[in-house]
């Protein structure tokens, strides 16, 4: 069943200097899957994930023959009908949390401010949601980040708190950009695998965007290389490592390995025609 | 004798009248151009290894010294001579509104070392960027190429040693592995003794010859390349990180 589907997704940003492509005819569909997006920074990864929610600002414009998400034409919706969207059916867990958090409202004020101007909750019954929420991301200790603003917490935690931000209201589609960059491998084990249970037990669709191909490749059930506004490749991530294109073998070949030599790393030798 | 000797170090500090145990006795010795590293999740005091050195974290006991001197409190310009260090995020350890020319100057202009002109113009060349890019703001850089700025202005003086938070944490895969390898390459030229913090076990295999496993402010287990590569760890968590870091492996 496709919960998703985006054709010829392009993004354009108008400036004083010309037009800037920074999305360039991509075209996808979700099921109830984890499907990851892989590339550089400026691979327009983060901007294909903020299209679905219509969160580019202008001078930036989306244009897309179609982008349906479960019977929704986004492309259409009101930005009336997006607002009841984004949040409660559709979330994004943004990159980094030192940005994406209110820097003078306590975590628990966040946390609780949704559930109790959208739900009418109450604000016993929001606070024990909300803790409940961040005992669902490992947090220990949920009593004591609910008093702490964001600047007294790690850069895992913060993450941790959007994350559990962001699931509260159950969404169906959940964009999680960059969302374990900040972490530690051990912890980022621990997000993974709430976000994998969450596509397993409520068949949640997932979006999962990453510059790191080995978790990609080790997480998602499908994954999309991009390169400069494109899909240059599109596999199933067990087979990630058989990529037959040059620029995911390049990324794939420029990273450390434990045991490897120490000779120089390869770099990444960017053919002009992979950008056609 | 060692070049770098930690001692026993702790680090205390409170915060909102809680004590904080950031590091509680970490002892460890790196040998003059050797790379040590230092890897743990955030919060096993890693850093704050590397702060304490250069006097930005408090020390509460224990004892660091570099070249067999303990380090003077404050830690005062000799020390700045032979240690400096390169931060985890070259978003925002670059002055946002200095030109990269006052960046890299400003530093000889401190040590009262002459000749900047030709220095900056060097530094900008041995790092690998454009001579071009001398007057350009940070916000004008790509993030390796900022991280290209921040280990020049670290080198400007030419230390001996170089502390390395997380340098390429924030960069992508090919971005990662040029830095890697300008660091590597700086490190042969110039005889440098490094210590470096990282949580990915690949880079830190990439690059040390030693590794001291973290964990809560402690020292878990040191591993030498060979044992790390062979999977040769005592203790449970670093079994633990190693097998997180199973897809790092070559051949995975």
């Amino acid at each position: 069943m496709t919960l998703l589907s985006v054709k010829d997704l392009r993004v354009t940003f108008d400036t004083e200097a010309g037009k800037v492509e920074a999305v360039r005819g991509v075209s996808f569909s979700l099921g109830r899957e984890r499907l990851g997006i892989v590339g550089e920074s400026g691979s327009g990864k983060t901007m294909t994930g903020r299209s679905v929610l219509r969160l580019i600002r202008p001078p930036g414009r989306i244009e897309a023959t179609e982008m349906v998400f479960d019977g929704t034409d986004l492309m259409a919706a009101s930005e009336r009908e997006m607002r009841a969207l984004r949040g409660q059916r559709i979330a994004m867990v943004m990159q980094d949390p030192k940005y994406s958090l209110n820097p003078v409202m306590k975590v628990g004020a966040q946390l609780t401010e949704g559930l109790r101007l959208r739900d009418g909750m109450s604000a016993k019954a929001a606070r024990e949601k909300a803790i409940e929420a961040l005992e669902a991301v490992q947090i220990r200790g949920p009593e004591r980040v609910m008093e702490a603003y964001p600047h007294e917490l790690s850069g895992g935690m913060g993450q941790r708190v959007m994350i559990a931000m962001m699931l509260i209201p159950n969404p169906d589609l959940l964009i999680a950009d960059e969302p374990t960059s900040a972490l530690d491998v051990t912890v980022q084990a621990e997000v993974l695998s709430i976000l994998d249970g969450l596509v397993r037990d409520r068949g949640m669709g997932l979006i999962f965007i990453s510059h790191d191909l080995r978790l990609v490749g080790r997480f998602c059930d499908r994954v999309l290389v991009m390169y400069k506004g494109r899909v240059v490749e599109e596999l199933e991530a067990k087979n990630l490592m058989q990529a037959q294109h040059p620029y995911t073998q390049g990324l794939l070949n420029c990273l450390p390995r434990i045991g490897g030599s120490r000779a120089p790393l390869p770099g990444l030798d960017r053919a002009a025609e992979w950008a056609e | 004798m060692a070049l770098i000797e930690v001692e026993n170090l702790s680090v205390h500090y409170g915060a909102k009248g809680q004590l904080v145990r950031a590091v509680e006795g970490v002892s460890l010795r790196v040998d003059a151009r050797e790379s040590y590293g230092l890897v743990g999740e955030s919060g096993s005091g890693k850093s704050t290894i590397l702060r304490a050195i250069c006097g930005l974290a408090p020390m509460t006991a224990g004892q660091i010294r570099i070249g067999g001197q303990p380090v003077p409190t404050p830690r005062g310009r000799a020390f700045s001579r032979r240690v400096q260090m390169v931060f985890q995020d070259p978003y925002a350890s670059l002055h946002p509104r200095h030109t990269l020319d006052r960046t890299l100057s400003e530093p000889l202009a401190i040590h009262g070392i002459g000749g900047s002109d030709a220095r900056v113009v060097k530094a900008l060349e041995d790092v690998g960027l454009p001579a071009n890019f001398r007057f350009r703001y940070p916000h004008q850089l790509s993030g390796g190429q900022r991280q290209r700025v921040a280990i020049a202005r670290a080198l400007m003086l030419e230390p001996e040693i170089l502390l390395l938070d997380e340098p390429t944490s924030a960069l992508d895969a090919s971005v990662q592995a040029e830095t890697l390898n300008l660091l590597n390459r700086l490190r042969a030229e110039r005889g440098l003794t490094f210590l470096m913090v990282s949580h990915d076990l690949a880079v830190i295999d990439h690059m040390c010859d030693r590794v001291l496993v973290m964990q809560h402010g402690r020292a878990v287990e040191e591993l030498t390349r060979d044992q790390l590569a062979g999977a040769q760890m005592t203790t449970d968590y670093a079994r633990t990180l190693f097998d997180a870091s199973a897809d790092r492996m070559l051949g995975a």
